[in-house]
């Protein structure tokens, strides 16, 4: 008997002899009454038949309104409450007894304010063949399809695009399955004969700040916090920011989510706790994407986006070290080691690994081998520098920092651990001490110690804030424990520290690549540590901006719903002239509706936080459908601790559903020029991004030297630039196409200024 | 068609169709019964698991979902849990032995074809004495031929811990079977 799944897993001989030998020795055929198994089965179909109701032959619809029924359900449609969007699911010359199967998509037909990085679920309300099922999205996304029993879950490889109106059309695909030729009364597989389109609008981003975010300890709050789900079960085993926002979170083994199976019923459910744990890909949110390596823990993020490396227990008293990508497929096995490692591997740029196998330092090039120096690390700290040059390592020997490329070396204090590499090539570390911890960074091979904690306080778990400006860690009193730990924030230069959270308890903090999270676990009420994110607010978003957005939002709400008199209040003179001049319309033409609007860039035009230029995008619903949008160039400006509307500049009505669009631009500074990003709601062919499809030209129409890089998992192009103060003209071409080729429908064109 | 795709749709008939459960039954008794005697290994217990077994999957089948695995998966979890049920019920009359408890003395007595028909009953005389999880591994793929995957659902654990079970199993008969027992000898 050929047994592949036997075959790969006993590879010795000694075990294949065992192997061989229980496949050849079938257990024993139990005794059996005959009248025992007869007499079981008349009593089953007894009870089923007093408990299973036979399926009548239904119509078209899926539900059947007979006179008990119709009241009630015609009162629930009236009543709004279900809302199915009606799917038919049957075959051509299906027999009588073939299901029909509707969508229920009441939760998210019209919706407004969905998750960018959460999974789209449609419930079908019976069995479908999922093979038959075909999903297209607009804009053009590209996605993974699941099945969880009878609900079709969407997972997009890239979040969605922020204040976009997606549109999920749900129909079989060509080719239609041949039935049982052997048995033509064996019911057909059902499909979707006719499309089902639903519409759902994701939330709206945060407005691009005009001040780059600073994270320096006096300005940022701790905000909100929540919990990952089911973290408390596992011990600390690892969970990490990826480098586009996301998690990769250890959980324990056998969690429901999308991709895995769900429990079977409550009868079957319940073996016991997990013996074993998974890495799931999840949202800030905490809700599960896709298992990406079960069995494994321990997950390390690639600093480049799209693999991390992985911890797995392999046979005997091995475990593997793999790196997959975030589908969940293994790229391949980087090495394997005795026993069970305690910590993740470290990325050194993007294609070596760092790791300790038996105590000693490896590193592993991924595709190619590399020397290892011969260092002996046991439990040290050991932390890569942004650029994959230096390794930071806390070594039996000593703590150095391993310059990669010439292998020269830098010998550290003694003691140094608890190394963090700041996004700007900063080492910060600790020291600690009888009566407390020193804290130390390096910069360009000189080190300084910035600060050391009071009273035998001890600092660890160091985590620099993205900007570099500040460190966040974990505090704990002298003679303290996990239980009495704090978050600390302190400046770079070793002021201001500042605890960070309302709560004790608090350790191993990570910034989010954004800085708007961190991630931190936490002491739970069952004894173990949770997993938990909380939102951080840096002041620095100046309050001036958000004052001007807070008008221009009221000015907007107010043309909306058709209040003249609030939005003539928004306005200055000159602004109301503006308008009265037809530079605009204030308000929807006859047979439209202003739907609603969202900011698409902010931009300081003033010397101060006196004047801004705020483009903003407006949506034009005709019979109750969004068909075309505008955009107007709202000028701002602060009078009597009022910011108004002072002037105006409209763009042609463009229409929607005829491929990508531009959903943000914003303007960095990068010194010793800018950056302009510019956000896409689609996915895009990544070769259709380029210096020639999206442009910056100068006041006399001139193009300038740029150049674009583009980030397909963002749906962001960045055109680096060096502008002199001026304004400046943005030309996105309609040369951009999606992944489907469709380009985008018409030239995009914004203003650039720069004030400083 | 695909057999997979055939007993869905069983299953998916027989949730309002009695005579769909019945060729349920009637497909998936003999395994059903065969697992739960492996587990007890007392006819009369069998019988009392197997009825179980059926009576609960008759009561929950409309809430059975199709997750990707063949029906029988379920009905050996419910099997698992109605003879966790019954040990318990037993006041903990299952002996569970630890992993370094020593499996019983299985030297061979004769070396002719009563021996080779021993084999069969010592090598699984011998899983029967192995620690419940790994005996339960050993069983479904030994005895049931079910995918690791499969088992994996069905005792709520990882594919990779499944094989670390089935690893163990192995190795620890590969160590206290006696070598008269192992194939290619006499």
């Amino acid at each position: 008997m050929e047994d592949k799944e036997l075959d790969e897993l006993f590879t010795d001989p000694a075990h294949q002899e065992v192997v061989d030998l229980l496949k050849a020795s079938r257990p024993a055929t139990p005794p059996l009454d005959p009248n025992f198994r007869l007499h079981l089965r008349a009593q089953l179909m007894a009870e089923a038949r007093k408990t299973l109701t036979p399926r009548a032959a239904r119509s078209w619809f899926p539900f059947t309104f007979t006179p008990r029924l119709l009241a009630p359900a015609m009162a629930a449609v009236a009543a709004g409450f279900i809302v199915v969007l009606g799917i038919e699911v049957y075959l051509a010359n299906q027999p009588a007894t073939s299901s029909l199967v509707a969508m229920d998509v009441s939760k998210l037909n019209n919706k407004t304010n969905v998750a960018t990085g959460e999974p789209i679920e449609i419930p079908f309300s019976g069995p479908v063949d999922q093979a038959a099922v075909e999903v297209q999205i607009e804009p053009a996304t590209s996605f993974t399809q699941q099945w969880i029993g009878q609900k079709l879950v969407i997972v997009p490889d890239h979040p969605l695009a922020p204040n976009t109106t997606y549109t999920v059309r749900v129909k079989p695909k060509a080719t239609v399955p041949t039935p049982n030729a052997s048995n033509p009364n064996t019911p057909k597989p059902a499909v979707a004969p006719t499309p089902a389109v639903v519409h759902f609008t994701t939330v709206r981003a945060p407005v691009p700040p005009v001040v780059p975010p600073s994270f320096r300890s006096a300005g940022v709050t701790y905000g909100f916090d929540s919990r990952l789900g089911d973290s408390a079960r596992v011990n600390i085993l690892g969970a990490v920011w990826t480098p586009t926002g996301q998690l990769l979170v250890t959980r324990p083994g056998g969690q429901p989510g999308p991709s895995t199976l769900p429990t079977a019923s409550a009868t079957a459910s319940g073996s016991g706790p997990a013996a074993s744990t998974d890495v799931w890909l999840m949202s800030t949110m905490g809700t599960p994407i896709r298992m990406v390596a079960p069995g494994g823990n321990f997950p390390a993020a690639a600093p480049t986006g799209g693999l991390f490396s992985v911890w797995r227990q392999a046979e005997g008293s091995h475990a593997n070290l793999e790196v997959r990508d975030l589908q969940g497929n293994l790229i391949s096995t980087a090495a394997t080691v005795e026993g069970v490692p305690d910590r993740p591997a470290v990325w050194i740029g993007a294609d070596r690994l760092a790791y300790v196998d038996g105590g000693t330092l490896r590193i592993v090039g991924l595709h190619a081998p590399l020397e290892t120096p011969a260092l002996k690390v046991d439990h040290g700290s050991l932390a890569a520098s942004p650029n994959g040059q230096l390794l930071a390592v806390q070594s039996t020997g000593g703590s150095v920092v391993l310059d990669l490329t010439p292998a020269a070396t830098q010998r550290l204090h003694d003691g140094a651990t608890g190394f963090n590499w700041s996004a700007k090539g900063d080492l910060a570390f600790t020291i600690q001490r009888e009566n407390g911890t020193d804290l130390y960074v390096l910069t360009d091979g000189k080190t300084s110690k910035i600060a050391s904690s009071a009273n035998g306080q001890t600092w660890s778990d160091l985590n620099w804030a993205p900007d570099a400006t500040s460190l966040l860690f974990a505090a704990r009193p002298a003679g303290g424990n996990s239980m009495s730990s704090v978050l600390m924030l302190i400046n770079r230069d070793g002021s201001n520290p500042t605890q960070f959270g309302p709560q004790r308890e608090y350790s191993a903090p990570q910034w989010s690549p954004a800085g708007d999270l961190v991630l931190f676990t936490r002491r739970d009420e069952a004894g173990g540590n949770a997993f938990w994110v909380a939102t951080s607010a840096p002041s620095a978003n100046d309050a001036a901006e958000k004052q001007a957005l807070a008008e221009v939002d009221k000015f907007m709400q107010a043309r909306i719903r058709g209040d003249s008199g609030t939005a003539q209040d928004e306005m200055d003179n000159a602004g109301r002239a503006a308008y009265q001049g037809g530079t605009s319309s204030l308000f929807s033409p006859a047979g439209t509706q202003f739907d609603r609007y969202y900011p698409v860039t902010v931009q300081l035009t003033g010397s101060n936080a006196n004047k801004f230029l705020v483009g903003v995008r407006i949506f034009i619903k005709k019979s109750g459908v969004e068909t075309s949008f505008f955009e107007e160039q709202l000028s701002l400006v602060l009078q009597d601790q009022r910011y108004l509307v002072d002037g105006v500049k409209a763009s042609e009505t463009m229409a929607l559903g005829h491929g990508p669009t531009v959903v943000s631009v914003q303007i960095l500074q990068a010194p010793p020029g800018q950056q302009v990003r510019v956000r896409f709601d689609a996915d895009l062919k990544p070769d259709s991004v380029t210096s020639t499809t999206i442009q910056v030209k100068d006041a006399n129409g001139q193009l300038v030297a740029a150049r674009v890089s583009f980030d397909a998992d963002k749906h962001l192009a960045t055109v680096t630039v060096r502008l002199q103060k001026g304004t400046y003209q943005l030309v996105v071409t309609t040369g951009v196409t999606d992944i489907n080729g469709m380009p985008l429908a018409q030239e995009y064109d914004a203003p650039l200024v720069i004030s400083r | 068609m695909p057999e997979r795709f055939e007993e869905r749709e069983l299953v998916e008939r027989a949730k309002l169709d009695p005579d769909a459960f019945g060729a349920l039954y009637d497909r998936y008794f003999p395994q059903i019964y065969r697992f739960a005697y492996s587990r007890v290994r007392d006819q009369s217990l069998a019988e009392d698991v197997t009825s179980e077994v059926f009576f609960k999957a008759l009561k929950n089948i409309k809430r059975y979902t199709y997750s990707g695995h063949p029906f029988s998966s379920w009905l050996y979890q419910i099997t698992l849990n109605a003879v966790a049920d019954h040990y318990r019920g037993a006041a903990g009359k299952e002996v569970e032995l630890e992993e370094g408890a020593s499996l019983p003395s299985t030297e061979p007595t004769v070396v002719d074809e009563v021996v080779r028909r021993d084999r069969s009953r010592r090598v699984w005389s011998a899983i029967d004495q192995l620690p419940k999880q790994q005996r339960a591994a050993m069983v479904l793929k030994f005895g049931e031929d079910r995918k690791i995957e499969e088992i994996a659902q069905i005792l709520g654990k990882s594919s990779g811990a499944v094989k670390l079970l089935l690893h163990r199993g192995v190795e620890r008969l590969r160590r206290e079977l006696p070598p008269e027992l192992e194939l290619g000898t006499p």
